[in-house]
């Protein structure tokens, strides 16, 4: 079929569907709410799973470049004690923050730290986040301005420079200690006698579907001292906030046996290494195709046997059976992708509710999270829709005998 | 209205548009069962007819309900194959060929006009007139002109953005006398073309399909007596076997 036909037949079913959306839509709209409950539904469940996903990442709006050991990955890393580990963290991390096209650079250690209740004396864990800070440096959204910039403790390796005992807690991990700014925290540990300071509380912190986990932030050497990360300068990952993408290259060559994920690389990686979002994904992804293409598939085979008398007169005039089959098709392809677009837009909608719900009832921020590759999955998904559920319609219509017509 | 005072063309080498030789069609009613051994019923809707029609005449095919004036005229359409007997359009033998091939012989050859006008109710006056032409491929600036053309000799040229639901019924009837017209087809087919129109309307649909009939052969088949006055000659059926000639 030559393209100008087939880009006047599309123009012929566009304008036979704006008809029906004007003479009789009940069918049409119909069918183009159906895909978009089920694309909506798609893109809700999956933006949840993609929040899921998110949630046991280090992530920092400041941050493009994620250093990790090869054998690790990205979803690990927040609940990784004990894990695979960079070696040699501040000498790499002054060579990568050398280059004047870094803005910030930071190795980071994650520790769960037993602290104690100061009021109760109840033992109690917090995600301590070890980090080399600078000022203006955000992690896991919490501003590090309060510590003491660089990393004194560390003395080139000796680890015997000053303790500053600086910490920045989130509301939960202050609420939890029962502590405030300027009020000391006392570490669960027989075996050491330092301690640290509440230097500020602030908001932030990393989100699961269960509340704010409670997070400190810390001078990376201490937490490396108190931890026994400090033999062999470990950390689990480098953050590196940087405009010049060429400086990917940099990181790659400094650390060979790590993987570097970039921003956009971090979603697909936090769901190709998550069992349960991928499931839910998926899981998702055909149940909206099912449900779209039994909706449109009715919808459209209805919309052909009412057509038949039209698809007849075609027939007889010597519209041949593939054009009207082509005709069809491009019918049911542009209502599933109407209804795609009405889906992306209750999939939005519905993941702002959630997270809505979510922060009202569970004290959650964000559960959910729409990015913008969604909207353009929804019309891939829809696209698909219509071209499985145009296989019926299309069938009818070359069973529609023409002498009726004359009839 | 006006008299046909044109005779057919009677050149020697001119072919029939369309040339029917013993046209015989069987419809079989219901089918036999499964399990019965015995064949399906058959019904004889049309009973060895011959007829040729040329350039520049107008044939009318009259008959009672049940004569077999719509078989006969499916036939001549090319939208249906004769159970015995030869049917040639334009020179072509139907028998051999695949629906498609004949789908797209009646593409070129011949044009329909139908009782119920059956035109698409989304598309508009132009768009419907050009629908034939996008079959062909033609492109779309060439489809509008012929199609704006073809309107403004049926005087509808104040209407060619219209949709048939805001025309009257003889408005919709030179619509799709537009559109049988617009491949240029050697044969004109009309199934009761004023069946759903006034008297006024109806003839000035019967004036149209005279006018045509200048270059193109014109079959029509009707009840009515003032469009079977327009023809050269007519046909008159009855049970399926030509009564009458004219």
């Amino acid at each position: 079929m030559c393209g100008r036909r087939l880009r006047s037949l599309i123009g012929v079913a566009m304008y036979r569907v704006l008809g029906r959306f004007r003479i009789a839509p009940q069918r049409v709209l119909l069918s183009v709410l159906g895909v978009g409950l089920a694309v909506g539904l798609m893109v809700a469940v999956t933006g949840v799973s993609l929040g899921l996903a998110s949630q046991s990442v280090v992530q920092s709006e400041g941050v493009d470049y994620w250093v990790v050991p090869e054998q690790a990955n990205v979803e690990s890393i927040a609940i990784s004690t004990g894990g695979v580990q960079l070696g040699d963290v501040h000498r790499t991390n002054a060579e990568i923050a050398s280059d004047e096209r870094v803005e910030y650079a930071t190795p980071v250690l994650l520790e769960l730290v037993p602290l104690t209740d100061q009021q109760t004396g109840e033992r109690t864990y917090v995600l301590t986040v070890g980090i080399i800070p600078q000022a203006g440096a955000e992690v896991l959204g919490l501003p590090a301005d309060a510590l003491t910039p660089g990393d004194p403790h560390y003395a080139d390796g000796q680890y015997d420079g000053p303790w500053t005992g600086e910490a920045v807690l989130n509301d939960a991990a202050a609420t939890l200690t029962n502590t405030s700014t300027g009020e000391r925290l006392s570490l669960a540990r027989s075996n050491t006698n330092r301690s640290f300071t509440v230097a500020n509380v602030s908001a932030g912190g990393a989100q699961t579907a269960g509340g704010t986990v409670p997070v400190m932030l810390v001078h990376l050497s201490e937490l490396q001292s108190l931890t026994g990360s400090a033999n062999g300068d470990a950390a689990d990952q480098l953050l590196v906030s940087t405009n010049d993408p060429a400086v990917r290259q940099q990181i790659e060559g400094r650390y060979p046996q790590t993987t570097v994920v970039t921003r956009s690389g971090l979603s697909a990686q936090q769901v190709s290494t998550s069992n349960l979002p991928l499931a839910v994904a998926l899981a998702a992804f055909f149940s909206a195709v099912f449900v779209g293409v039994l909706f449109v598939t009715t919808l459209m085979g209805l919309e052909v046997s009412a057509d038949r008398r039209q698809l007849g007169t075609l027939a007889a005039i010597g519209v041949s059976s593939r054009s009207r089959s082509v005709l069809i098709a491009a019918e049911t392809v542009l209502i599933s992708i109407v209804g795609g677009l009405v889906g992306i837009l209750l999939g939005f909608l519905a993941i702002g509710g959630v997270n809505e719900l979510a922060q009202t009832y569970a004290g959650v921020d964000t559960i959910a999270l729409f990015q913008p590759e969604l909207a353009g999955y929804a019309l891939i998904v829809a696209l698909c829709i219509g071209i499985v559920g145009a296989v019926y319609p299309v069938w009818l219509t070359r069973r529609t005998g023409m002498l009726e017509v004359l009839s | 209205m006006s008299q046909r005072t044109q005779t057919p063309s009677t050149s020697a080498s001119a072919t029939p548009v369309v040339q029917g030789r013993g046209l015989t069609r069987d419809y079989t009613r219901g089918s036999s069962g499964f399990f019965s051994s015995s064949q399906a019923p058959t019904v004889r809707a049309l009973d060895s007819v011959s007829m040729a029609i040329e350039r520049g005449e107008v044939v009318g095919i009259a008959g009672p309900s049940g004569s077999g004036k719509s078989t006969l005229l499916h036939l001549l359409a090319g939208l249906d194959v004769p159970t015995a007997g030869t049917l040639e359009l334009d020179g072509t033998d139907i028998e051999p060929l695949s629906g498609r091939q004949r789908a797209r012989l009646r593409l070129e050859t011949v044009g329909i006009v139908f009782q119920r006008f059956h035109l698409l109710d989304a598309l508009s006056a132009r768009a419907n007139v050009a629908l034939p032409l996008v079959e062909r491929g033609v492109g779309k600036r060439t489809r509008r002109e012929r199609a704006e053309s073809l309107l403004e000799a049926v005087g509808l040229e104040e209407r060619v953005t219209h949709k048939p639901g805001q025309l009257s019924g003889g408005e919709q009837q030179r619509v799709a006398i537009a559109r049988a017209l617009v491949t240029d087809p050697s044969l004109v087919v009309a199934d009761e073309p004023t069946g759903e129109l006034d008297s006024e309307s109806g003839e000035r649909v019967l004036d149209l399909l005279v006018d045509v009939a200048d270059e193109q052969g014109v079959v029509l088949a009707s009840h009515d007596q003032q469009a079977l006055d327009v023809c050269d000659r007519v046909i008159s059926l009855r049970d399926g076997q030509v009564a009458r000639r004219q």
